[in-house]
């Protein structure tokens, strides 16, 4: 696993959580299976949430999902989504809502290094009057399917600090794509 | 520097060991928090300070029909009454809690479940206000039998004023019927169902010259102690049957008819009425019109017999000789005066009934001589009027009863006549006797032009003729089955009929043979 860098467990709990919601626990030992015969032999339930594992395995453990139940794009971005409702990682994100700009202007970086230990969320604009946001993320190569996740997931987390019936993310910037960063752009009605 | 690095590494180490103690604690923190609010199983969930549903436990994804993905990120006022939400949140947010405020929430399947919120402020480290914490509690189903303790609460209410009502009409009923007994022209007794006395209207107090109130409640037996009831006691203990109708003379000057009538309730007996009239009036002036005709008909006998001796001996040729003419008027003019002493010694012979003077002399006699006897006599008026007269003896030697043979010979005469009398030429009598364990049965039946249905409750009725017979214009005083019926139940017996129009009738008597004749005998 050549990616540098650490995750704590909560991020792969949020695969856990969706697998066993949706396939059960036939569909997890499938995974888990996928996961041994790429050479990475681990067990979900026995991933402790404020652990720290590398990177690459989040990328890996999203890549034998893909695999083993032939998921599209939408379907990886319907994680990320799900993240933001049963993981962890939401209800530590939840303590930062008190107010939109707050948290995204001050919190965001803080959020994300509370995570990763690569990386860097930097807010770019907060539009309210447009009903825009713009956030880069920045030093964090770790492959294009978690570009897909992190466009549900942060679909997700906006829609937990604004009302509105439809809010979307696009990511219009990627170091996959030839660009320095991640840019995302979230919108809303 | 060796030294230096080894203890450096130490305190890496020992701060790695700190950190995963920390981490093991933190894991274990998450668990239980975690199974905390998994199990809890009140629905929980956290809103926003800006409204939105954070987070949810899994009792409030089964009451609210929402998956978790779907409840999560949600305004709260899609699920929630908008108005008491509001409020309840404005007041979360300013007292920093709320306690049981009534609250809707609308299902995924827009159902709406009434519950009771409490609600407690969340903030962060730092004092700032996350949201707060929302828990709910169903009240759907108490408010349910709530709904249901109301409905028949009210189903009480109705029904206590229904009975109300009724018990009033009841009441008021109960006045009427009391008015019209304590005011009633007859005596009312009204006995239980255990034959205690229950009721006694103030007539009935006057007719026994008692108080009431020292009677009521006291069983029947005990009533017979009072000399002025006893009379009447000693009836209604003895021979009063289902429905009972009787004269008590109660002194000199006190006649009652007595009716006893069983009180029903769905066909079970709960007591028995008894109603006692006054008859007093009615039997002297029926005494005196017995008497009247008594003295008429004896007054009017002893000129007919002179007449009929005179006829007789005009006819016999004791006054000289008389032409055939004269002879066929004097005949004619002897059995026209023979007709009017037999209706004036029927007369005297009802008179003597009501009386109670139609002395009897009971013997113990065969019964089948005395109809033979009956049946030759009539034979010639059967051959004169070409009726044809059978009689049909039992093939066992005749029973024996307690008979005034005189009477008990006019009581079949009167039959036999009558079957002859009413029969057309051509026809056929035929008379019946056979012996029952307990009774004498004599049939006389005619192929007659029988008694109209309509007329047939007044057969025994005294001057009775049904209509058709007084058509057909034959002799007779209506007087005749009167005094049979009173002859043969003086002697303990029963006397009844079938009849069709036009087809014939068929009279029969029984008369109890001596085994069965003890009271009878007693009263001579």
């Amino acid at each position: 696993m050549e990616v540098k860098g650490e995750t704590r467990g909560v991020t792969l709990t949020i695969d856990r959580d969706y697998i066993l919601k949706n396939k059960g626990e036939e569909g997890l030992k499938k995974v888990e299976e996928e996961l041994g015969e790429l050479g990475y032999p681990i067990k979900y339930k026995e991933i402790e949430t404020f652990g720290y594992y590398p990177v690459g395995l989040r990328a890996l453990s999203l890549l034998a999902i893909k695999k083993v139940f032939d998921f599209d794009d939408k379907k990886i971005e319907e994680i990320g989504f799900f993240g933001t409702r049963v993981s962890l990682v939401a209800k530590f994100f939840i303590k930062y809502i008190s107010s939109v700009p707050k948290v995204f202007l001050r919190e965001g970086q803080k959020i994300w290094r509370k995570h990763w230990t690569i990386g860097r969320l930097v807010p770019i604009e907060f539009n309210k009057e447009k009903k825009y946001a713009v956030l880069q993320l920045k030093d964090f190569n770790l492959h294009p399917i978690y570009c897909i996740f992190l466009r549900g997931y942060m679909s997700g987390l906006f829609s937990l600090i604004i009302k509105s019936p439809q809010i979307t993310c696009q990511e219009r910037k990627c170091p996959f794509k030839g660009d320095e960063y991640h840019e995302y752009l979230i919108k809303w009605q | 520097m060796a030294v230096a690095k080894g203890k450096k590494e130490r305190i890496r180490r020992g701060e790695e060991d700190k950190v995963s103690i920390l981490l093991e604690d933190l894991a274990s923190l998450e668990s239980y928090a975690r199974d905390l609010f998994s199990f809890l199983p009140l629905p929980v969930c956290l809103i926003s300070a800006i409204g939105i549903i954070l987070d949810a436990n899994p009792s409030f994804e089964e009451l609210s029909g929402y998956r978790l993905e779907e409840i999560i990120g949600k305004p709260a006022e899609e699920v929630f009454d908008k108005g008491r939400l509001g409020e309840i949140s404005k007041q979360t947010l300013e007292k920093g809690f709320v306690r049981a405020e009534e609250l809707s929430i609308f299902t995924k399947n827009k159902k709406e479940i009434l519950g009771s919120a409490s609600a407690t402020l969340r903030k962060t480290e730092e004092g700032e206000i996350v949201g707060y914490f929302l828990g709910f509690f169903n009240l759907a189903g108490i408010k349910k039998r709530e709904k249901e303790l109301r409905e028949t609460q009210v189903a009480l209410a109705n029904i206590l004023e229904d009975v109300e009502e009724a018990r009033a009409k009841a009441e008021e009923e109960k006045n009427k019927t009391g008015a019209i007994i304590i005011n009633l022209t007859d005596g009312i007794l009204v006995f239980d169902e255990e034959d205690k006395l229950s009721l006694m209207n103030p007539l009935a107090e006057k007719f026994f010259d008692i108080k009431a109130r020292d009677l009521i409640d006291r069983p029947i037996s005990e009533l017979s102690t009072f000399p002025t009831l006893k009379p009447l006691i000693k009836v209604l203990t003895e021979e009063v049957g289902e429905i009972f109708r009787k004269e008590v003379s109660l002194k000199k000057d006190l006649t009652l008819e007595m009716s006893a009538v069983p009180v029903l309730r769905k066909k079970e007996r709960i007591g028995n009425l008894i109603i006692l009239h006054d008859i007093t009036r009615e039997k002297l002036v029926e005494k005196m019109k017995t008497e009247f005709v008594s003295l008429a008909a004896h007054q009017l006998r002893t000129p007919l017999s002179a007449i009929k001796w005179t006829l007789k001996m005009l006819l016999d040729g004791d006054l000289g000789k008389i032409t055939e003419e004269q002879r066929d008027f004097i005949t004619k003019t002897y059995q026209s005066n023979e007709r009017m002493i037999t209706l004036i010694n029927n007369l005297l012979d009802i008179t003597r009934i009501e009386e109670g003077r139609y002395i009897y002399k009971p013997a113990l006699t065969e019964f089948e001589p005395i109809v033979q006897f009956v049946v030759d006599s009539c034979k010639g008026e059967a051959e004169r009027k070409k009726i044809k007269i059978e009689f049909r003896k039992p093939k066992k030697k005749s029973r024996r009863a307690m008979l005034d043979i005189e009477k008990i010979r006019l009581a079949v005469e009167n039959l036999l006549d009558n079957a002859i009398k009413y029969t057309q030429a051509g026809g056929r009598v035929i008379v019946s006797l056979k012996n029952t364990p307990k009774e004498i049965e004599l049939s006389v039946k005619d192929s007659g032009v029988g008694i109209p249905k309509d007329q047939q409750g007044r057969v025994f009725a005294k001057f009775f003729r049904g209509a058709n017979v007084i058509r057909m214009a034959t002799e007779g005083t209506g007087l005749g089955l009167f005094i049979t019926k009173n002859i043969i139940e003086a002697h303990g017996g029963r006397i009844w009929f079938e009849s069709e129009e036009g087809k014939g009738t068929t009279f029969y008597l029984a008369l109890p043979i001596k085994e069965e004749f003890e009271g009878f005998l007693r009263e001579f």
